[in-house]
């Protein structure tokens, strides 16, 4: 039986707004385990971008239980939660969020050189993930001369450079054409492939359905999971 | 890549806002440097002009400030006491009259004229030519040899208008031996030095020959030498160069301090703001990428070192710009200040000091820390979530 990365139990998160609290996610159980792919569908503010926060780390919940790789991420530090971030998990955006003024290759060692790694190995496995998403020969271009698609693949060879167990991706094809969108999810099949479990949060059903779970949510719950 | 390249790039990769920052702080660290400077330059200044004339005591009548209170009536009996004094080595008097002069028919120049009396020493450095040994000879500056055309051996005519003299004292022609720099020569103005005989009867009072002052080279403990003169006689007040220099502070040189000090902190305050206004604009640009490098595991304290070098290099590039900036700033406002009335030519408003370096330094380096902080805490509590959905919403 596959290993848990990540495990939530009865999870819910809640804002406090000037016109009252609102429950964004409520009474959410579920886990992640090695090498499983899952998507997170819904009409929009249901709750799928800050169940995938959750998941990441880089929000906690209101309540319930949250499991990172046995621990409990409610008693983690931000110290300690930057560094769980940093080495098991990595981050796809909509948006890219590449830095602008750092090379394609410079951005993938971006998180290497945070987490130590050395000069030489930080550019050889730069070139290597490059290589992996095709883009070896942008590895000295900026963002701002790549297209979106390629842009997109930079940001997932930056989220796989600290060789995460879990990547996950929040609306990865949102601004993206249709051709684009179709590179970008036949390389997030070839990284779930290699191993690393997915979790993608998606509009878009095309790219859902490539996934062996489908969690459909629906005012902060899921709602229906659809196994295959 | 670590956070001081990265902040590098940050800053290449908007130029223009990098440029506002570096220019902003250059054209304010060259008015911190130029306010350090005012606040200490004259008093060094005078201090150093008071040096360069070899005597270290003053000697006057009142507290007041040598030539501003009143005369020591009798100048050489004054200055014949003090020599006595085993702790002195020499002792001269000193008195300052306006005057006129010109050579036969030539242009009149303005001045002044000194009379000194007494032991070795003059507050004059011969150029050309020798110095006064008699009662008809004069010096004069290269001022008054340039407006009245006398070179040396001229004779030329001296009118002086003196404070305790005649009403109209009768001209004097005196021949000139030697082409001096007066120690505190006026731009544009004429100095004349000669006897304090010759003065007296210049000033038409050929009987008296008061003095503003005594000038007293000690032995070589001043403050000792100070003390005696001062438990000699009651009507002689004695000042060290240091005590006249405190007096100066206290008295007129306080208002180029308060100048200094206020236009420092205003100065500082100003770079302070420019700073934190730039930061905060630069850091609320790129909230969604310090979102998502904080959510790809980036530690709180890089992204704020990110900030906190940017600030660095703004004003760390503005502030090496400032130095040869203030400088030269420094060299255009003293001349501008040297042209009020009646300042002497080797006093100096900006006087460099090493210690004005690091001041500045540290200035700088405590107004890059202190204009980080707004923006370093915006960084620092920045919510990773809200900020990535506000971006994605937005």
């Amino acid at each position: 039986m596959s290993e848990v990365i990540v495990s939530a139990e009865h999870v819910g998160r809640e804002f406090a707004m000037p016109a009252g609290p609102v429950i964004a996610v409520q009474d959410v159980t579920l886990s992640v385990t090695e090498g499983e792919y899952t998507a997170i569908s819904g009409p929009s503010g249901c709750g799928k971008s800050t169940l995938l926060h959750m998941l990441g780390c880089v929000d906690t919940p209101s309540s319930g239980t949250l499991v990172f790789g046995g621990n409990d991420v409610s008693t983690l530090k931000d110290r300690a939660r930057s560094l769980l971030r940093l080495r098991q998990i990595g981050f796809v955006f909509q948006r890219f969020y590449l830095l602008p003024m750092l090379t394609a290759a410079e951005n993938v060692e971006l998180p290497q050189a945070e987490a130590g790694t050395g000069k030489d190995e930080r550019r050889r496995r730069s070139l290597e993930l490059l290589e992996y998403v095709g883009l070896a020969h942008r590895a000295d271009h900026r963002p701002s001369q790549l297209s979106g698609g390629e842009m997109q693949r930079v940001a997932i060879a930056r989220a796989l450079a600290n060789r995460p167990r879990l990547l996950l991706a929040d609306e990865p094809t949102g601004e993206l054409d249709q051709a684009t969108s179709e590179q970008v999810a036949l390389l997030l099949d070839r990284v779930n492939a290699d191993g690393t479990a997915l979790v993608i949060v998606t509009h878009d059903p095309d790219l859902a359905g490539r996934s062996r779970r489908v969690l459909t949510m629906r005012d902060g719950r899921i709602e229906r999971e659809v196994n295959r | 890549m670590n956070a001081l390249a990265c902040s590098w790039r940050s800053l290449v990769r908007q130029p223009a806002r990098t440029a506002l920052g570096v220019i902003g702080v250059a054209a304010v660290g060259a008015l911190l440097f130029d306010m350090l400077l005012l606040s200490e330059g004259l008093m060094i200044s005078t201090r150093n002009m008071l040096e360069s004339m070899d005597f270290d005591i003053r000697v006057t009548s009142t507290d007041q400030m040598p030539g501003r209170g009143p005369d020591i009536v009798d100048g050489p009996a004054a200055a014949a006491l003090v020599a006595t004094l085993p702790s002195v080595s020499s002792v001269i008097t000193l008195r300052r009259e306006d005057a006129r002069i010109n050579q036969g028919d030539s242009r009149p120049a303005f001045g002044s004229v000194v009379g000194v009396g007494g032991g070795f020493g003059r507050p004059w450095t011969v150029l050309r030519g020798t110095d006064v040994a008699g009662d008809q000879e004069i010096v004069i500056n290269e001022f008054a040899s340039q407006v009245t055309g006398a070179e040396l051996g001229a004779s030329i005519t001296v009118r002086a208008r003196c404070a305790d003299g005649a009403t109209s004292p009768p001209p004097m022609d005196l021949r000139v031996t030697g082409i001096a720099e007066f120690t505190f020569d006026i731009l544009g103005e004429s100095s004349v030095g000669m006897t304090d005989i010759s003065l007296a009867d210049a000033c038409g009072t050929p009987g008296a020959i008061p003095a503003d002052f005594l000038m007293v080279k000690s032995g070589g403990d001043p403050a000792g030498a100070a003390a005696d003169i001062d438990a000699l006689s009651p009507a002689l007040l004695a000042s060290t160069n240091d005590e006249a220099i405190g007096q100066l502070q206290q008295r007129g040189f306080t208002y180029f301090r308060q100048i200094s000090t206020v236009l420092t902190t205003i100065t500082v305050a100003f770079a302070l703001l420019l700073i934190t206004v730039l930061l905060t604009v630069s850091v609320n640009q790129r909230l969604g990428e310090v979102a998502a490098l904080r959510a790809l595991g980036f530690s709180q304290g890089r992204v704020v070192l990110d900030v906190l070098w940017e600030s660095v290099l703004i004003v760390g590039l503005g502030g090496v710009l400032s130095l040869p900036l203030g400088a030269l700033m420094a060299v255009w406002l003293d001349s501008i200040l040297k042209r009020m009335p009646r300042i002497p030519a080797d006093l100096h408003f900006f006087v460099f000091q090493p210690e004005a370096i690091w001041i500045h330094g540290v200035l700088l380096a405590v107004t890059a820390l202190t204009a980080a902080i707004y923006p370093m805490l915006i960084v620092a509590r920045l919510p990773i979530a809200t900020t990535l959905r506000n971006e994605v919403v937005g």
